[in-house]
């Protein structure tokens, strides 16, 4: 029992983000946009495709699973990615390490279960490099930029859950979406007569969402999830000054879960996002996922597959992604640490620009 | 069990946290920021005003060279020669450890004299050497020693070319000598002054001056050192000593007095901007600095264009380095200097090209400190060096001062 908890608390220190590191799995898709949409899904749901999530209680896709915690709860997630991602005949090796989940929960009357925390809501963390020329005094000038962005916008969730009956629960949270990233701007002229340029400037995010949920037993074994949440807009300012304000999108989601046994779990999920409420260049997008989880208890295996499409990227159509992950759990403690381990390889694609990304995720629940 | 799966899950976490790697070429525009560095290129002609030159800041006596020179133009000849003085070591001389002796003349002298600049271009390079009142001074002007470089040499004219031909630089008839250094790029010239031309007067103390005059084929420029290379003058005496004339050899006497005269004179200031010469000039430019630039961009480079209203004199040795520099306070000719930055450039002689010096760090330091006075302050590098100065059209002129700046707008942080 000792190694457990200790392992339960090297892993919960290394997992404690720092602020910058508040983010999901970057894209270069997202740099055109407003960033890359995080994944509101814990490391088992996202072993299984995010399939799971809407029936996922550690998951902030849905609120209305909360309603099934009976004790406190609290859970975190970190991630790397190796991705590569090829435009035409260049392919560039990118890493990324990231922590876009936290949160706790827990019971605060018969009826009643409220949850914290905090997810990713778009990451904004990219460093383009551009090697170009320009005519300066008459003279062709080379040149080489960088524009960096560093950080990400979080999505502070504060939610309520409740049993209404043995087949009904709800649930019902606001969003408070907070976040700044570091720019900065640099090119560098071959002719050093001309100084390099460095202009830096720290972006501030904020913005505001509400969301609700059901979760109905259908029958015994079968359940279904719906969801919704509207966010207004974001706010992004630089010093005192509002540089811009975006619309968020609306999205709605659904679920189905069927278990015909303890040791046996099917489900699957599908979502909408009116992305193209922020402006030219982004897209509404749907996503689906599939998945499935076997065993109980010590170690389950869970396998999954999700699809769909991505808000922002180049030309006319949006950006497609594809994905297959699997997973596995392992409870510590009688039951009062997890850990959760999975592995993804994704891909995206959209005009000249594939992305292939393998990502490592390690979760961490501890029921204290 | 337990520590495999420790470390299993050791691993897989130092993994989770190893550094991150985001650097990735663009693709414009579909895969980079909608922002772009947008780089303005600007020429500001009519932000140079209220400019001034002044000049006196510091003449031939506070100058760290003696300029010799004979630089004919259409016009006049610029004529310069070096003067400078030793006192003596007055009518006695000591002979042994409590007796003096009363110095009765020279045998000779040796003077030693540094050559610091010449023109490698320069062929046939000839010395002379003039007795000067010993009543020289700092104030001593080129008509006032005239009548005394119209007397003969005081000793043969020193072929410096021919002496570095001899076999070790000596010439073993006069017993005058050059060694070169090729370290320091300087010549030590060592002449031998007979008793006619060191003639040693114990009644007036001793003190001897000269001047020298220069010729050669061509233009002929050049510097003498002053101060720790400057002239040094080795007597050899006669003094008495009861009755019996003895050798004696005192110590090294270093100047008294260095300095150079030449003419013409140093014209009037006129309504150009004057850079250089003897006493030196300097001017000041001042900028009207907009405030779209000042305020919200950054300057990748500033160039400020003169044209010169007339060439600078001199031999082609005689370029010399012009400095930009800004001011901590605008106090006119008072002004005291920004020792921080300063952009160099150098002057040919002869040419009338539009002169192009880099400010952009000045530029820089003027956009950050807004309490900066925005005043150019031009300047020789190496002041009362050089007898070449350059005159620059005004801001009240057609072919006035310029400024040319590229700046970088402010980046549209935040903007998807």
């Amino acid at each position: 029992m000792r190694p457990a908890v200790g392992i339960a608390v090297v892993a919960m220190t290394l997992l404690t983000p720092s602020p910058r590191d508040l983010s999901a799995q970057d894209s270069q898709f997202g740099i055109r946009g407003l960033g890359t949409p995080g994944r509101w899904e814990s490391v088992r749901a996202r072993s299984s495709g995010g399939a799971f999530a809407p029936f996922d209680a550690l998951s902030p896709l849905m609120e209305a699973p909360l309603a099934d915690i009976s004790t406190l709860t609290a859970t975190a997630a970190g991630g790397t990615s190796h991705r590569d991602a090829q435009l035409g005949d260049t392919i560039t090796q990118l890493r990324a390490t990231r922590f876009p989940l936290m949160g706790v929960a827990g019971r605060v009357a018969p009826r009643l279960v409220v949850a914290g925390g905090f997810t990713t809501y778009l990451d904004r963390s990219w460093d383009v490099t551009l090697r170009d020329s320009t005519v300066l005094r008459g003279e062709l000038e080379r040149y080489r930029d960088e524009i960096t962005s560093d950080g990400s916008v979080g999505d502070i969730r504060l939610a309520a859950a409740s049993r209404l009956s043995r087949r009904l629960a709800i649930g019902a949270g606001i969003h408070i979406l907070a976040g700044s990233t570091r720019m900065t701007a640099e090119r560098r002229f071959d002719d050093s007569t001309f100084h390099a340029v460095g202009q830096v400037a720290e972006v501030r995010y904020d913005g505001f969402g509400v969301s609700g949920s059901v979760l109905i037993g259908v029958a015994p074994g079968l359940t279904i999830a719906g969801w919704a949440r509207a966010d207004n807009r974001l706010r992004a300012q630089v010093g005192d000054s509002t540089v811009a304000l975006t619309d968020l999108p609306r999205m709605a989601g659904a679920g189905l879960l069927l278990a015909p046994s303890p040791r046996v779990r099917f489900a699957g999920s599908a979502a909408w996002r009116s992305w193209s409420n922020a402006g030219p260049g982004a897209f509404d997008t749907w996503s689906w996922s599939a998945g499935a989880e076997f065993g109980s208890g010590r170690m389950p295996i869970r396998l999954g597959v999700r699809g769909g499409q991505l808000p922002f990227g180049p030309g006319t159509k949006a950006p497609t992604e594809f994905a297959a992950s699997a997973g596995t759990g392992r409870a510590f403690a009688q039951g009062r640490a997890l850990i959760d381990l999975g592995v993804e390889r994704l891909e995206r694609r959209g005009g000249i620009l594939t992305e292939r990304v393998w990502t490592v995720l390690v979760g961490l629940t501890v029921r204290p | 069990m337990t520590r495999r799966r420790l470390a299993l899950v050791g691993a897989v976490l130092l993994a989770a946290a190893c550094v991150e790697r985001l650097t990735a070429p663009g693709h414009c525009p579909d895969f980079c920021p909608s922002g772009q560095i947008t780089v303005v290129d600007t020429l500001l002609t009519t932000s140079i005003n209220r400019d001034s030159a002044y000049r006196g800041y510091v003449v031939s006596y506070q100058s760290p060279v003696m300029l010799a020179a004979v630089l004919p133009s259409a016009t006049d000849t610029l004529d310069g020669r070096p003067i400078f003085r030793f006192n003596g070591y007055g009518p006695r001389l000591p002979i042994s450890s409590v007796d003096t002796g009363q110095i009765l003349g020279a045998d000779s002298a040796r003077l030693q004299l540094y050559i610091v600049r010449r023109d490698t271009a320069t062929h046939n390079l000839r010395l002379q050497f003039y007795r000067l009142p010993t009543t020289i001074d700092t104030t001593t002007t080129f008509g006032a020693v005239a009548a005394a470089f119209n007397n003969a040499p005081v000793r043969p004219t020193v072929n410096v070319d021919t002496l570095l031909a001899q076999p070790g630089g000596k010439d073993p008839v006069t017993g005058d000598s050059v060694v070169v250094d090729t370290v320091n790029h300087r010549w030590l010239l060592s002449l031998k002054f007979d008793t006619a031309a060191a003639r040693y007067v114990g009644t007036d103390s001793g003190a001897v001056a000269y001047g020298i005059r220069i010729a050669a084929d061509t233009l002929a420029s050049i510097a003498f050192g002053k101060g720790s290379v400057g002239p040094v003058l080795q007597w050899y005496l006669r003094v008495d000593s009861l009755g019996m004339p003895v050798a004696r050899k005192p110590g090294i006497l270093g100047t008294t007095l260095a300095n150079f005269v030449f003419t013409p004179p140093t014209a009037p200031l006129d309504s150009t901007l004057a850079v250089g010469g003897v006493p030196s000039a300097r001017s000041l430019l001042r900028v009207a600095f907009p405030k779209f630039i000042r305020d919200s961009s950054q300057i990748i480079r500033g160039t400020l264009f003169l044209v010169p209203a007339v060439a600078a004199r001199g031999a082609p040795a005689d370029s010399f380095v012009m400095e930009a520099r800004t001011v901590l306070a605008d106090f006119g000719r008072k002004s005291p200097i920004d020792a921080r930055l300063d952009d160099p450039i150098v002057i040919h002689p002869g040419s009338t090209d539009t002169i192009k010096i880099e400010v952009t760090n000045m530029l820089q330091l003027w956009a950050a400190d807004t309490t900066h006075p925005t005043v150019f302050l031009l300047r020789p590098q190496a002041e009362a060096q050089y007898f070449g100065e350059i005159h620059f059209y005004p801001s009240k002129a057609a072919l006035r001062p310029t400024l040319q700046i590229t700046y970088v707008k402010q980046f549209p942080f935040g903007v998807p």
